[in-house]
């Protein structure tokens, strides 16, 4: 009797240290939320947060233009228009949303969804046989709410990065481009990586993908440009074998098709020869600083032809 | 239906609620048998006639074994490694063409998919075959049976539990005899390792995959290897933890899957501390019937590279897998001679130099584990080797990666202070913190890695 009463407090004991080890527990938990919580509202979610993966890289690329102030000229592309980096572009108030491993449709339906409009989209024409990121549209179209915690983590790494590496200007890094853009192109050998972007490219036939897509864009440059943007369209030069490719090929025939008038279009012109990329598909970062300079020249004309 | 999921939680906290109803004490196995098949079906419904069928199938087989072992109990035992190779490895031998045969009934379980599991509920069946008729004791319930080889919690990936060990825990259960802090603490920091280490981890090992490791400067192909040897260990432990706790919250006491298996200063020591049950397994019925060591140095050899090289093809049917388990066979007979003279040099900087040996090459041989083609493997270990010039390589955050592998090392170098020391207070608040943690930095869903065994 006494050994039963006696192990049955003990089992009593042990359930009361139980019940306080899990109040503690869940004390812990509350004290990290609420200082995440606290550290939102103080500082909002508006550091930078370091990419690891090209959809956290979007992620930044749409927050940002939801939250900073409207831009006159917007790019929005896929991967290859990614390379342009904004710091190139001596135009002030140019951003760039192109989505690594994305659809410039994507870019176009959410810049569509924004009650502001820039002045001026620029929507690229080469990779057009991606689906629209569903997902994403409908996330940036009900505009970015804040979360209601940060990573902390995360948090901590990007403001140790932003403090290492602030965004530069144009005009920090002009002399530097200059630089760049004054040595001999690279000598880099990309003949493994171009075949193999070959063979993908002829793989697969992106008729039926490329014209749903190229009919979606013209109902929505009708749209934004009945609300008082103007929408120009361009191609960025590819390597040469990458040009004669299939989907390069189909791809440009029916967005031409589509889009026959040549005012609708901005003509890069550059010297191919000073061009490379470097994985067989993407300028790299030289040929990028020279398409971009030549960007910005064909701007200049097409707004003082408007 | 995932560990990590919404629904997973729903489902466990239905399930727990009904089962320490004092109506349904009596079904309790019952109710458990249902909810495992519940949660077997909800992911391939199409594949729980096979599920019948194996543990119908190896109970038939046991019946007839208590009678006869001698010729029934090797018939049972043929019978599961039969279904395990026939799915499991069939496309080692059949096209993967439209239609693979023109008998139809015969196509159709051609193209089943892998069932999830198939691995770990074989090794139960097979050790549910030996443990039982070797006691001779009586026939058990066939909703025993069925408990043991669908529990839920240990279904998908283990910890691959004895018969033996399991058997005797099937009883009444009460809600007071619940070690509900301990269950917490297995279940907080599985979930933990999983969602804040081995789900961000993930992102970056993705990296490992052909073609984009071609992208990667050779320094990074060094990092995302150990870092990978983080993440896989993290994902299994998370997941073999999450088990334990939640068989425990059911009344249910399963083995202890691993033992900081990177602080082993020897490759034996590493097999005694890294998935602990499938070795324990291969070892009690495969090794010691092989012969184990009592047939000279040389048939010890042999059995070693034999048990390893299956346990490999255990994983997968590939040379990939193939080659990781030869490759620690053979690490097992080289240091075999070696072991008792390393073991008598007392010394602490040696013994720090065998640990990091056996984890470096541990490590390197998990790049067979995460290339199962053998040629992307080999591709991506040479390239470890030379210097890569691609001008625009995969930006890696390395702060990112050590915060992320953090809690594997703090863990394996010692949480001691912690959990018996002066700061054992701050214990529970830690285990919170951890809750936290895995909520805020969760990184994107993945399955479990050993989903796919």
């Amino acid at each position: 009797m006494t050994i039963r009463r006696k192990s049955s407090r003990s089992k009593s004991e042990e359930d009361v240290s139980a019940v306080r080890w899990l109040i503690k527990c869940g004390a812990g938990a509350a004290i990290v939320l609420t200082a995440c919580g606290f550290a939102t509202v103080r500082f909002g979610s508006g550091l930078q947060m370091p990419a690891t993966t090209t959809r956290d890289g979007t992620l930044i690329t749409l927050s940002r233009y939801l939250r900073e102030p409207l831009p006159d000229v917007v790019l929005l592309g896929s991967s290859i228009t990614f390379r342009l980096k904004e710091e190139y572009f001596a135009t002030p108030k140019l951003r760039n949303l192109a989505l690594a491993g994305g659809s410039p449709l994507t870019g176009l339906e959410i810049v569509a969804s924004q009650p502001q409009l820039p002045g001026l989209i620029l929507v690229e024409a080469n990779v057009l046989a991606r689906q629209t990121d569903a997902a994403l549209v409908e996330r940036y179209s009900r505009g970015d709410a804040e979360p209601l915690f940060f990573r902390p983590v995360r948090a901590a790494v990007a403001a140790y990065e932003q403090q290492l590496h602030t965004p530069l200007t144009h005009e920090q890094v002009a002399l530097e481009l200059r630089r760049l853009v004054g040595q001999p192109p690279s000598d880099f050998d990309n003949r493994i990586y171009a075949d193999r972007a070959l063979q993908q490219l002829n793989a697969e036939d992106p008729t039926d993908a490329v014209r749903l897509n190229a009919k979606r864009i013209g109902e929505l440059i009708r749209i934004v440009e009945q609300r008082g943007a103007r929408v120009l369209l361009f191609e960025l030069p590819y390597f040469e074998p990458i040009e004669g490719s299939r989907h390069a090929a189909i791809t440009r025939e029916i967005i031409h098709a589509a889009f026959p008038d040549s005012n609708r279009w901005l003509s890069i012109e550059v010297n191919r020869s000073e061009l490379r990329w470097a994985d067989g598909v993407h300028l790299d970062e030289r040929s990028a600083v020279i398409v971009a300079q030549a960007m910005e020249r064909a701007l200049a004309l097409a707004r003082a032809a408007q | 239906m995932t560990f990590t999921s919404w629904q997973f939680g729903i489902f466990v906290a239905i399930v727990f609620a009904a089962y320490y109803l004092p109506a349904l004490r009596a079904f309790q196995v019952q109710l458990l048998v249902f909810a495992s098949l519940f949660f077997y079906g909800y992911g391939q419904p199409e594949l729980l006639a096979l599920l019948a069928v194996a543990v119908l199938g190896t109970y038939l087989f046991l019946l007839l074994a208590l009678r006869n072992r001698q010729l029934w109990l090797p018939a049972g035992i043929a019978f599961n490694l039969a279904l395990l190779a026939f799915f499991k490895y069939k496309l080692l031998f059949i096209d993967a063409s439209p239609s693979l045969v023109d008998f139809a009934p015969l196509d159709f379980l051609l193209k089943l998919p892998l069932p999830i599991g198939i691995s770990f509920f074989v090794f139960h069946n097979i050790s549910l075959l030996v443990d039982l008729t070797r006691q001779k004791g009586a026939a058990p319930t066939l909703t025993g049976v069925f408990l043991y080889i669908i529990f839920f919690p240990q279904l998908v990936s283990g910890p691959i539990t004895r018969a033996e060990m399991f058997m005797p825990q099937i009883k009444p259960k009460y809600v007071a005899d619940i070690p509900f802090v301990e269950a917490a603490k297995w279940i907080l920091i599985g979930f933990f390792f999983k969602l804040y280490v081995a789900n961000n981890l993930n992102e970056m090992t993705s990296h490992m995959s052909y073609p984009l490791y071609e992208t990667l400067q050779t320094q990074d192909r060094w990092l995302l290897v150990f870092l990978y040897s983080y993440q896989i260990y993290a994902d299994f432990f998370g997941y073999s933890a999450i088990a334990i706790g939640l068989a425990l919250l059911f009344g249910y006491r399963l083995p202890i899957n691993f033992n900081l298996p990177y602080i082993s200063s020897s490759f034996s020591e590493f097999w005694t501390r890294w998935h602990i049950s499938l070795s324990t397994w291969l070892r009690t019925y495969l090794y010691v019937p092989l012969g184990g060591n009592r047939h000279g140095v040389w048939r010890t050899y042999l059995n070693l590279m034999i048990v390893m090289g299956l346990g490999g093809l255990w994983h997968g049917a590939g040379l990939s897998y193939l080659i990781w388990g030869l490759l620690h066979g053979l690490l097992l007979v080289l240091e075999r001679p070696l072991l008792a003279r390393l073991a008598s040099i007392d010394f602490a900087v040696f013994r720090a130099a065998r640990i990091t040996v056996v984890f470096v090459c541990v490590t390197m041989l998990w790049i067979f584990f995460k290339l199962p083609n053998f040629d992307h493997a080999v591709g991506y270990l040479t390239g470890m080797f030379t210097p890569n010039t691609n001008p625009n390589p995969t930006k890696l955050f390395y702060n990112l990666a050590l915060l992320y592998s953090l809690p594997v090392i703090i863990q394996h170098l010692g949480l001691r202070p912690l959990s018996e020391g002066r700061l054992r207070w701050a214990e529970p608040y830690l285990y919170g913190a951890m809750a936290a943690l895995m909520y805020l930095e969760a990184g994107p869903e993945t399955s479990f890695i050993y989903f796919q065994f």
